[in-house]
């Protein structure tokens, strides 16, 4: 993973959401906290071209977000935090294969992939099932499986475990934490990254630490009191 | 999340996509072009048939059906007090049938099925530069998966009136829901993106 953000800034009917940032990225997983509006998801957003810079640059693993928004979105995979919205067609393995159709696999091919990623989260039983029957835990690791089928080398997720119960949260922080690719993790569960590489802390749409979990937490339960 | 596919083995679920939604077209056709009461009937009565052959029982089949017979059931309501009864029982007779056709359509066809076959049939539309065929197919999937979500939103808009002892207005019922339903179009607009689902030619 290789992500640079060069004087980026990020801006919204005219305001400043997030402030001139600049930093690299290549710790395989990225936890990133902050205060509500502090700017976190903007900077989610930067990073996969969903919200391009209005000054400076974003690259990611070589590719400019506003020039080469469609290959920087192949290289990163979001889940959103709502992930009601991120099933588009409402039986799952049809949803999961709708993300292959770029490809241009053949009907095998695609069917093989979707089962191989259902079998990697332990979902496979729930191939046929309808999204809205699923429960909060289920419906994220569908999500999950719904971004990592075409193997981007990047996954966001923005606030994972929100408003999921203890069973959940449980599943699926294990879920994470068993992931093989670069992480980037907003989150308000700080045991969820406790164990990251490196957390970035954003205070009022500027960076306000940078380094170990520990101590970035530290320094977020300062500002949160 | 709803759809409104029903999962199944019927001869409807095997028959192709493309031949349920062209005889769908076509039976509509001959629904407009035919007055005949007696057709109309023998029409009402096929729908019904191939209807109950998809096993849905009467419990699921009314609740997905009774949106758009109360529709029909104004409109012929309509036509009885503005025409004839004459023509009232052909506007019953021929909507009743057409959706009745239409809901086994959409009972056995996969949301996936209908974006495939809408894309395909706007290729010629794109060759020649008028559309982005995998957008148009895409929308129409859209509307399919998200249409009984906007319904879901007004139930709980209308409960939320009832849980405050608010009076249910046409203005309070409107405005929250557009905003929802919005909002709601913007995030999946992102989720879209983000997955490359339009980035497919």
């Amino acid at each position: 993973m290789d992500i640079r953000f060069e004087q980026a800034e990020a801006r919204f009917e005219g305001r400043t959401v997030l402030h001139p940032l600049t930093l690299s990225l290549d710790e395989r997983r990225i936890g990133v906290i902050g205060l509500n509006g502090s700017g976190k998801t903007t900077f989610a957003r930067m990073v996969n071209g969903l919200v391009v810079p209005a000054v400076g640059h974003v690259m990611v693993n070589g590719f400019d977000t506003a020039k080469d928004g469609e290959r920087v979105r192949a290289e990163t995979g979001f889940i959103f935090q709502n992930p009601q919205n991120q099933i588009i067609l409402p039986i799952l393995k049809e949803d999961i294969a709708l993300g292959l159709k770029s490809r241009k696999l053949s009907k095998q091919e695609t069917e093989s992939a979707v089962r191989d990623v259902l079998d990697r989260f332990g979902i496979a039983h729930l191939a046929e099932r309808r999204a809205h029957e699923l429960s909060g835990g289920e419906l994220q690791l569908a999500a999950l499986a719904s971004v990592l089928v075409t193997k981007p080398n990047i996954l966001i997720m923005d606030e994972p475990t929100n408003q999921l119960d203890l069973k959940n949260r449980g599943l699926v922080e294990r879920t994470i934490h068993g992931l093989d690719e670069n992480v980037i993790v907003i989150s308000h569960d700080l045991p969820l990254i406790a164990d990251f590489d490196r957390v970035l802390l954003f205070h009022e749409g500027r960076l306000a630490a940078d380094g170990a979990a520990a101590e970035t937490i530290a320094r977020y339960r300062e500002i949160a009191t | 999340m709803k759809t409104l596919y029903v999962e199944g083995d019927t001869f409807l679920h095997r028959l192709s996509p493309r031949v349920k939604l062209v005889s769908l077209a076509l039976a509509s056709l001959l629904l407009f072009l035919i007055d005949s009461p007696a057709f109309l009937v023998i029409a009402l009565l096929l729908g019904g048939g191939i209807h109950a052959s998809l096993r849905l029982g009467w419990r699921l089949s009314f609740s997905r059906l009774w949106p758009i017979l109360l529709t029909i059931a104004a409109v012929t309501v309509f036509t009885f007090l503005l025409n004839s009864p004459g023509q009232a029982l052909v506007v019953l007779l021929r909507l009743t049938a057409l959706a009745l056709f239409a809901a086994a359509v959409t009972a056995t066809t996969s949301t996936g099925d209908f974006i495939d076959e809408v894309t395909v049939a706007a290729r010629p539309l794109e060759r020649i530069g008028l559309v982005k065929a995998a957008d148009i197919g895409l929308s129409i999937g859209l509307v399919i998966r998200f249409l009984p979500e906007i319904l879901t939103r007004y139930q709980a808009i209308r409960d939320a009136h009832h849980a405050r002892g608010l009076k249910l207005r046409p203005l309070t019922l409107a405005v929250p829901l557009i905003i929802l339903t919005l909002r709601n179009a913007d995030e999946i607009a992102a989720a879209i993106d983000a997955r490359g689902i339009r980035t497919q030619k």
